[in-house]
């Protein structure tokens, strides 16, 4: 198992307690953001398109814990911008492990190995290092060269001083299945705990428009990945999501389960769309239509979107809803191959270091 | 000026659209003469990756970027655009669209001109010219 059982069970016991509660509405993850500066320039991310007085700001730690505290979920994701950028990110993430919150902090990798003395193994804390596919595909995802290696670098680095470590890959149109596997492999055999992956997802404000996944792109590309997998990949998801993102089940969007907060407030609906600002997360959850979102409501915005944000914390819920969902997680689990004589499960050609794959839609 | 409307995924018509088409607004003073000129230049401002200036009826002037507008209500003196001011870090601004007299685009667009075509470009031709360690930085801040 790649999560440490007791972050399962503070998990599971959370979201039971939100049911047996009759809570509609709970989220289960905060996707806290304390600052959109970032240290690259990548083409698809939505996330650091601001003026320079915005990427300036920083959320102070009494913001974050008042956050943390205001939603009360058990996990908190540190996504940004680069948050190790941040001048207090070290003051942030002890305050949220003080309150026993389990922290995902999220980062690039490039300024990872020279931070990582000012943080304290924990089993409640875990670096998760943004990694788009093998060194060319990264590379050229990120729009900078030598970035993967530096990554590699600095999880070995955290690995060796026992820190938990996974990874978390956005993958766009024109991922190679093949070469997405050999990353897999690549990744645990680096020693990393488990794997996250997600589609990428069309914001509104990313300077590319053209690279992200139709839905049922999205399905075929996941099936290809993760049908005949390996018995080293582990992955750091709900295995029902990935089932979902294999087109093997349905599930409509919860835009509430991993809520964002930053330096404007409380994002709505969710982590990818902004459709303005609550300065609440009662507001946040009060004041938002939740019916004009998710792929099921006909909102063209949502419509190809099959990110963990929205549709993770309903696999999760799923789990831990009904008998159904509980008795698939466990099949989930125990039986992982997928096996599909339709996609190609031969051994792993040896890596190439050939030239960058360069990523073009049937426009380019 | 071309509406923001979404782009139509390549080579995928029966697929539901992917990507939005952002316009050129970078300079843009709109006119706000009637309801739906209002309504219609502060959706943009919303969308507008830069920052805007808002000159008030009582004569100030405010420049910023536009995070947050609530204009659901008919009424206009209901509906607000929420500002952070270039000037004042400290200060989110809540206005009324009825308070604002003008909106200029005075910023320039963050956005504009990263696409990943323009980086494979640039790639390209650094490749060609044997450069090395190729890549986008980012934007200075100061």
């Amino acid at each position: 198992m790649p999560v440490p059982v007791s972050q399962m069970w503070t998990v599971a016991s959370y979201v039971i307690k939100q049911k047996m509660k009759k809570r509609k509405h709970f989220p289960v993850v905060l996707m806290l953001e304390p600052l959109m500066r970032c240290n690259l320039a990548c083409a698809g991310c939505g996330k650091i398109q601001y003026p320079a007085h915005v990427l300036k700001k920083n959320l102070t730690p009494e913001q974050c814990f008042q956050a943390a505290e205001e939603c009360g979920t058990p996990m908190v994701s540190i996504p940004g911008g680069e948050p190790l950028l941040h001048p207090q990110i070290v003051e942030i993430v002890e305050g949220l492990l003080e309150r026993k919150k389990y922290v995902y902090l999220c980062t690039n990798g490039l300024l990872l190995k020279e931070k990582l003395h000012l943080f304290t193994p924990s089993k409640y804390l875990s670096f998760v290092v943004h990694m788009d596919g093998q060194r060319e595909h990264h590379d050229f995802s990120v729009c900078l060269e030598g970035t993967y290696d530096k990554a590699v670098a600095a999880i070995q680095e955290a690995l060796q001083r026992g820190f938990r470590v996974t990874t978390n890959t956005t993958l766009f149109e024109g991922a190679d299945p093949t070469s997405v596997r050999q990353f897999f492999d690549e990744m645990m055999d680096l020693g990393v705990e488990g794997l996250m992956l997600s589609p990428g997802y069309t914001y509104d404000k990313a300077p590319d428009q053209q690279h992200f996944l139709s839905k049922s792109k999205t399905r075929d590309l996941f099936r290809k990945i993760l049908s005949n997998r390996r018995d080293s990949w582990k992955f750091n998801m709900s295995p029902l999501f990935l089932e979902y993102l294999m087109g093997r089940r349905e599930y409509n969007c919860t835009p509430w389960g991993m809520p964002t907060y930053n330096i404007f407030g409380w994002q709505k609906p969710c982590y990818l769309l902004q459709d303005g600002y609550a300065d609440t997360f009662a507001e946040l959850i009060a004041e938002t239509n939740w019916d004009e979102y998710g792929t099921e409501s006909g909102n063209p915005k949502c419509a190809n979107c099959m990110v963990h944000s929205g549709y993770e914390p309903s696999a999760v819920s799923h789990t831990f809803g009904s008998l159904s969902g509980f008795l698939a997680t466990a099949r989930a689990t125990l039986f992982t191959r997928y096996k599909d004589p339709t996609v190609g499960s031969g051994p792993t050609p040896s890596r190439t270091s050939g030239p960058l794959v360069q990523i073009t839609s049937s426009q380019a | 000026m071309v509406t923001s409307d979404s782009a139509a995924h390549p080579g995928n018509p029966d697929e539901p659209a992917l990507g939005t088409v952002h316009e050129n607004l970078e300079g843009w003073v709109p006119a706000m003469a009637t309801e739906e000129e209002i309504r219609g230049a502060f959706d943009k401002a919303f969308d507008y990756r830069g920052d805007l200036t808002l000159t008030l009826k009582d004569g100030r002037s405010i420049e910023g970027y536009i995070f947050d507008r609530r204009a659901k209500s008919e009424s206009l003196d209901e509906c607000v655009v929420r500002i952070m001011p270039k000037n004042d870090g400290a200060v989110r601004m809540t206005i009324r669209y009825s308070e604002i007299a003008g909106l200029a685009f005075s910023g320039r667009d963050t956005a504009a001109g990263k696409s990943f075509e323009a980086w494979v470009k640039k790639y390209n031709a650094k490749k060609a010219a044997g450069e090395k360690n190729i890549g986008i930085e980012p934007e200075p801040l100061d």
